[in-house]
């Protein structure tokens, strides 16, 4: 009994001892594929750079977008006015009563009469003929309001509705969302389009840089279909055929990822102030770099990592049939 | 050791059938030094791919130690190609490998330590007489070189039976004596060996078994070893 452990033990150490020396011949193998085929190399490496541009752009835009749609998100908000004679504490009620609804409503701004005022004065201060305007009335004839903004927009139209039912409707002088109800729900619907075109364009273009990948690696592994059937006949398993070439896969990536983005990195430091005004005070080197680097970066990864494994992984498996 | 029983194989080719054996049968014992002959198309190189299984066979099976090779799993014609050595006509190196690289493959398959396969690989490219070559690229060596190397590649992880298919056909008379000697020295060690050749006077000098084939015929079986076509 204690002989047939032993002897178990004995064959495990050796299979794991061999299935490491298989692994480091495997990675080897990789290797040398990958530095004496320097022109294939060079090849590979450059579709899979433009792939890996493609992703980066493709991130790029969604955070560009993503960037435009809160900033406007933020400008958009919905001001309702009150009647002269509803008191402050009242609008101060009604301003508690919307923050409740914590679902819907991101923040509440009040705005008294005496502000609305000053914020006039303010404006126009260099404008003389407002502010004579303004002294020819002998009472303050501004409202005061609360500006209202939203978690999203679907949600204006509940919180301009709110204002619609009685006892509301009474003390209400205006509500601006009915005014520019049409300009909200098409810029709305702009900027959900934007999205759609966004995600449908990533699609294509992702699968546009796969299939180039696919078929460079294929083609360079065409080119060496002779030596695989031959390692074939000479008894190699298909593991140790096909694993130097998944493991050029990987050198391939990291080669491309590497150049890629100490390219993009040296671009965004160096053009990244002189980008920012054009780009409507997008922060690139915040947002790509130092907040979103490492998503960035694994999106990268991985992405590149699959098309390629998957690329080699099929085109040697159609050399391995023998 | 291995044995052949009704093989057929017919390809197909621009809709036309082409009969490249038909019906072989024949036996090798183990120990055996025998050389196929037949003028060019007479099935030889078939009858070789048929025997590693880099073709199958229309129909008829081919026993060797006691299995039949085209109905093994994958992973076992892959241990049973291993113990066969085979010297192919187009040598079928591995070009983006070093002489020494390609000699270290064979025996990297089969797990071999690095200290052994060095040792072996040495050994092996003093037999052939390339030891002076060993990182050079096989596309950088002679005709006669790669030949010889394809040799050593397929006696290098002492096989117990050895194909070689036309290996003196791209071969002067010098390097054609030469690696026949070699064949026959692998011979007496006691490794078995087919021969493939249309060349005459290596058939006569060897004097061993001799099968002749004929549009994809067996049609002499000659114990003495004559070339007789």
């Amino acid at each position: 009994m204690l002989f047939v452990r032993h002897s178990d033990f004995v064959i495990k150490y050796f299979t794991s001892i061999i299935m490491l020396l298989t692994f480091k011949r495997v990675l080897k193998f990789g290797w040398q594929g990958f530095y004496r085929s320097k022109a294939l190399t060079a090849q590979v490496v450059f579709i899979l750079f433009v792939l890996v541009f493609t992703t980066t752009f493709l991130f790029l835009f969604n955070e560009f977008s993503n960037f435009l749609i809160s900033q406007t998100q933020e400008k958009v908000d919905i001001s309702v006015y009150f009647k002269q004679n509803v008191e402050e504490a009242k609008v101060l009620e009604i301003k508690n009563e919307l923050e409740g609804i914590v679902d819907k409503v991101k923040k509440v701004d009040y705005v008294s009469r005496e502000e609305a005022q000053n914020i006039f004065i303010l404006k126009h201060q260099n404008d003389p003929t407002y502010l004579e305007a303004l002294e020819q009335v002998s009472d303050n004839p501004f409202f005061s309001s609360l500006n209202i903004s939203a978690f999203s927009p679907d949600h204006y139209k509940y919180i301009a509705d709110f204002f619609e039912v009685a006892p509301l409707v009474d003390l209400v002088e205006k509500v601006s969302y009915n005014r520019n109800k049409l300009v909200i729900e098409r810029l709305f619907a702009v900027i959900s389009n934007i999205k759609k075109a966004g995600l449908g364009l990533t699609i294509f273009f992702a699968l546009l840089a796969s299939l180039i990948t696919f078929n460079t690696i294929k083609l360079s592994i065409f080119s060496l279909k002779r030596e695989i059937t031959t390692r074939k006949l000479v008894g190699a398993d298909n593991w140790f055929i096909r694993g130097p070439f998944l493991a050029q896969a990987v050198l391939y990536v990291l080669t491309s990822l590497i150049v890629f983005d100490v390219l993009f990195i040296s671009l965004v430091l160096f053009l990244n102030s002189q980008l920012r005004p054009l780009l409507l005070d997008f922060d690139l080197l915040n947002s790509l770099v130092i907040q979103k680097g490492i998503i960035l970066g694994l999106m990268q990864l991985g992405f590149a990592l699959a098309v390629a494994l998957i690329s080699s992984w099929f085109a040697v498996r159609k050399y391995l049939k023998i | 050791m291995l044995s052949f029983k009704n093989i057929t194989k017919v390809f197909q080719c621009k809709g036309r059938e082409v009969r490249a054996l038909n019906e072989v049968s024949f036996e090798v014992k183990e120990g055996e030094f025998v050389s196929f002959v037949g003028k060019s198309g007479a099935g030889k190189t078939t009858l070789a791919k048929i025997l590693i299984a880099e073709y199958r066979p229309t129909s008829g099976r081919v026993v060797f130690q006691g299995e039949d090779i085209h109905s093994l799993h994958p992973a076992d014609l892959q241990k049973l190609r291993r113990k066969i050595g085979v010297v192919y006509q187009d040598y079928k190196l591995l070009c983006d490998k070093t002489v020494q690289e390609n000699l270290e493959y064979i025996l990297q398959i089969l797990g071999a330590s690095d200290e052994s396969i060095e040792t072996d690989v040495l050994k092996v490219l003093g037999i052939v007489g390339l030891e002076e070559k060993l990182d050079m690229f096989p596309l950088e060596l002679s005709g006669g070189e790669q030949q010889r190397l394809a040799i050593a590649r397929a006696l290098i992880h002492r096989p117990e039976l050895i194909i070689a298919d036309e290996p003196t056909g791209n071969l002067d008379p010098y390097n054609t004596y030469e690696v026949v000697n070699l064949l026959t020295k692998i011979h007496q060690m006691g490794t078995t060996v087919l021969l493939f050749t249309h060349n005459k006077e290596i058939i006569n000098s060897l004097k061993k078994r001799v099968l002749t084939l004929e549009e994809g015929k067996i049609i002499r079986d000659d114990p003495k070893g004559k070339f007789l076509l």
